[in-house]
């Protein structure tokens, strides 16, 4: 009841920030040349993984209408986030072969998908925070 | 009786009206609330706690963990040949976990440098105070009360909604007890509500052969009532058995409400509420003074009628030594203490038996309006409470041949009794037992009844719910003469033997007797007698007796055996466990069918019959004319 009558309240500012903050290191881990290991930072897959994760956590138990939907477009971006980082260490540290063009194509064009369900949680969060305010 | 009828249809007027109005005020409100709650809520509230709850424990492991992994990945170190080296993610996520879980396999893949370890230090403290403090939070979590009553209903609304044909029986006292084991012994799923978590623990009612689900709530709600069921396809009757006859009524109204095809059995013993459940056609009202007035017309009449009413009423696992000898009465007076609701109906009964009465009241009042309604009848009213000599004198109860204690107060009556016998031991005694702790002092205080409310109605409600044809059959038997329930009393000790008998109702049609269906397809007749055949010799007979025969509402005390068997007629019968069983084979597979009737077999699978039906080409199969 009181979400609804203060709903810009801290908490739904911190569930914003990471909300908007995995989407915008997540481009920014994916923008620049498919194949190219120099243009993807390992630092900022790091960061794109636990901002998520904490952006996941954050719907855990989010009582409103789109809470499901949030939740479940956080998961699948989790999802292709670790199935990158695992692409990365199993080239770099099981297999031996290195980040070759061809892995690191995976690894990015896995993240891009991430970046895709990030922009639908935050989509979906303006037209529920649209839909409160009226 | 005449003279307050008025008043009395007033007071029904009014307590009918008033639950309704609230009864249907609590559900419109328990319907706008679940509506809600569905729409509004994606998660069980069960699940949403557990989320929530565990929100900021795993915000903070995440934090740590991060923290930690990226320290590790930061910090320089030497690899085994001294040239500077950097962890890798992968390396400093292994390191952290192992260290973080207190599993500790040391400096992998090469030796820390002190940077890196004073780094680890930090870590480890960090992380196992993360780890500790989730672990704590899960524990505070599942021990808080609110958390386990929730899962408590998540659970039962569960096994509710998985539940097969059940009975909602409400109340979980003695009555309510006696009910739900009469239940799960003959297979029967029962679902329990009781407010008082401590009836549990008082009757086991884990040990019993089918789960129970029990639900701790007010059974007056009907938001309660609706989560155990009521409202269910499966709920095939409501059971209202709990110690108030107002919450009994409003049981009884919610399940007529809320689903009106179903059997609403209550409890009451209060007229006016008795009334007024009957108004609204609740199925049964059982009132445990009248039911007893009734049993003890039985026992007036005479002493093997009241063992027949023993025998089939009973408990399913006493065995015979444990029903008492047949009682010996005695024509003559009685002596009646206590004339409240109990002493009314007994005394009623007394009348209608044509027995003198003596009754002794404390109360001066009760015994001046006595006088006024009874005035030039032959029973006489003393007053005086009857635990002292001198009113007993006054009652003449030397020359009385029985005498009743009924009064509202336990003392009271194991009093009475222990004067009565030290001043008539020959006297008949029986006795009201109020309070259900004291039925080890009745039993020791050599009364020859003991009439206790409690068991009373859960016989009752027994017997309506597995054997509903048993409450005519004692009806009619009653109407019978001593010679006729001596003879029946025989037939039933030759037939059952030591153990009690085993009393069963079949009724004729596709589910329960297909075999005698499918005889009557083929135009076969079919006597009662084939039914008592043993199909494994049918030289011999079972060890049962049909006891009544039901025809579009007609009943037929203890049917010939030679009555022609037709579509939705139902009998009872009572007799060995081994001849129910063997009594199915009868009525269920055509082939014993046939054996018992001296047809010859019919083949019955598939295969079979097609064979035969080439190899009989033409031939007509042998039919007895």
């Amino acid at each position: 009841m009181e979400e609804k009558k203060v709903w810009f309240s801290n908490e739904r500012v911190w569930f914003s920030f990471f909300m908007i903050l995995a989407l915008t290191l997540n481009f920014g881990f994916f923008i620049g040349e498919l194949d190219d290991p120099q243009h993807h930072n390992v630092f900022e897959l790091f960061a794109v993984i636990v901002i998520n994760m904490i952006a996941t956590v954050l719907k855990l138990g989010d009582r409103t209408q789109l809470g499901p939907m949030l939740l479940a477009t956080s998961l699948v971006a989790l999802v292709q986030l670790v199935s990158a980082s695992l692409v990365w260490a199993f080239a770099v540290h099981v297999n031996d072969t290195g980040l070759t063009p061809s892995v690191m194509a995976t690894i990015v064009s896995l993240s891009g998908g991430a970046v895709l369900a990030n922009v639908i949680s935050v989509i979906l969060l303006m037209i529920e925070t649209t839909l409160q305010r009226r | 009786m005449h003279t307050d009828k008025p008043e009395s249809a007033k007071r029904h007027d009014d307590l009918s009206d008033d639950p309704m109005n609230t009864t249907s005020d609590d559900l419109q409100s328990s319907t706008d609330k679940t509506e809600s709650f569905s729409s509004e809520e994606p998660f069980t509230p069960q699940t949403a706690m557990i989320m929530r709850r565990m929100r900021t424990p795993l915000l903070i492991l995440i934090s740590v963990y991060a923290i930690a992994v990226l320290g590790m990945v930061l910090i320089p170190g030497i690899d085994d040949h001294g040239n500077p080296w950097n962890m890798t993610f992968f390396h400093a996520f292994y390191l952290v976990s192992y260290t973080a879980t207190t599993i500790g396999f040391g400096e992998i893949p090469y030796a820390l440098t002190d940077a890196q370890r004073m780094w680890v230090l930090c870590t480890i403290y960090m992380t196992v105070i993360a780890w500790f403090y989730a672990i704590g939070s899960i524990l505070a979590l599942v021990q808080d009360p609110v958390y386990q009553q929730t899962r408590k209903r998540e659970r039962f609304k569960k096994e509710v909604a998985g539940m097969s044909d059940f009975y909602l029986v409400c109340g979980l006292g003695e009555t309510g007890f006696e009910i739900v084991k009469a239940l799960s012994r003959e297979h029967y799923r029962a679902i329990v509500i009781e407010e008082d978590e401590s009836k549990l623990l008082e009757h086991n009612i884990h040990s019993l052969a089918e789960h129970v689900p029990v639900l701790i709530a007010d059974a007056a709600i009907p938001k309660n009532l609706k989560m155990a069921g009521i409202a269910d396809d499966h709920c095939k009757g409501v059971i209202a058995a709990t110690a108030s006859d107002e919450i009994n009524l409003k049981i009884a109204i919610s399940s007529k409400l809320l689903h009106p095809d179903g059997m609403v059995v209550c409890r009451s013993d209060i007229q006016s509420y008795e009334e007024n459940m009957l108004s609204f056609k609740t199925d049964h009202v059982i009132n445990p003074y009248r039911t007893f007035a009734t049993i003890f017309s039985m026992l007036l009449h005479s002493s093997s009628m009241y063992m027949i009413f023993n025998w089939l009423t009973g408990a399913p696992d006493c065995r015979l030594s444990e029903i008492e000898d047949p009682l010996k009465l005695n024509h003559g007076r009685w002596i009646l203490c206590g004339y409240g609701r109990f002493g009314k109906t007994v005394h009623q009964t007394l009348q209608k038996h044509q027995t003198r009465t003596t009754i002794l009241e404390a109360d001066p009042a009760i015994c001046e309006q006595f006088k006024e309604d009874h005035a030039g009848q032959a029973d006489n009213i003393i007053t005086g409470s009857g635990v002292d000599e001198t009113a007993l004198n006054n009652a003449e109860i030397e020359d009385a041949v029985g005498i009743i204690a009924g009064t509202d107060d336990d003392s009271n009556n194991l009093s009475i009794i222990m004067t009565a016998m030290q001043m008539n031991p020959d006297i008949f005694v029986v006795a009201r037992q109020n309070q259900r702790h004291n039925t080890e002092l009745f039993e020791r205080s050599k009364a020859d009844l003991v009439m206790q409310p409690r068991e009373i109605t859960a016989r009752i409600i027994r017997a309506q719910l597995l054997n509903a044809l048993l409450i005519p059959f004692l009806n009619k038997a009653s109407e019978r003469d001593t010679q006729w329930t001596n003879i029946t009393i025989t037939r039933l000790i030759a037939v059952a033997g030591e153990c009690k008998p085993h009393v069963w109702t079949t009724e004729i049609n596709q589910d329960i007797t297909p075999a005698i269906m499918r005889a009557m397809e083929l135009g076969r007749s079919i006597k009662l007698d084939c039914l008592l055949t043993d199909p494994a010799a049918k030289a011999s007979k079972l060890d049962c007796v049909a006891l009544l025969h039901e025809r579009d509402g007609e009943h037929q005390l203890l049917p010939d055996d030679d009555i022609e068997l037709q579509a939705g007629d139902k009998i009872l019968f009572c007799g060995k466990h081994d001849a129910k069983d063997a009594m199915q084979w009868i009525q269920q597979v055509m082939s014993s069918l046939n054996y018992v009737m001296s047809y010859e077999s019919e083949p019955e699978s598939f295969i079979w019959r097609r064979f035969f039906r080439k190899k009989k080409a033409g031939e007509r199969r042998n039919r007895p004319r």
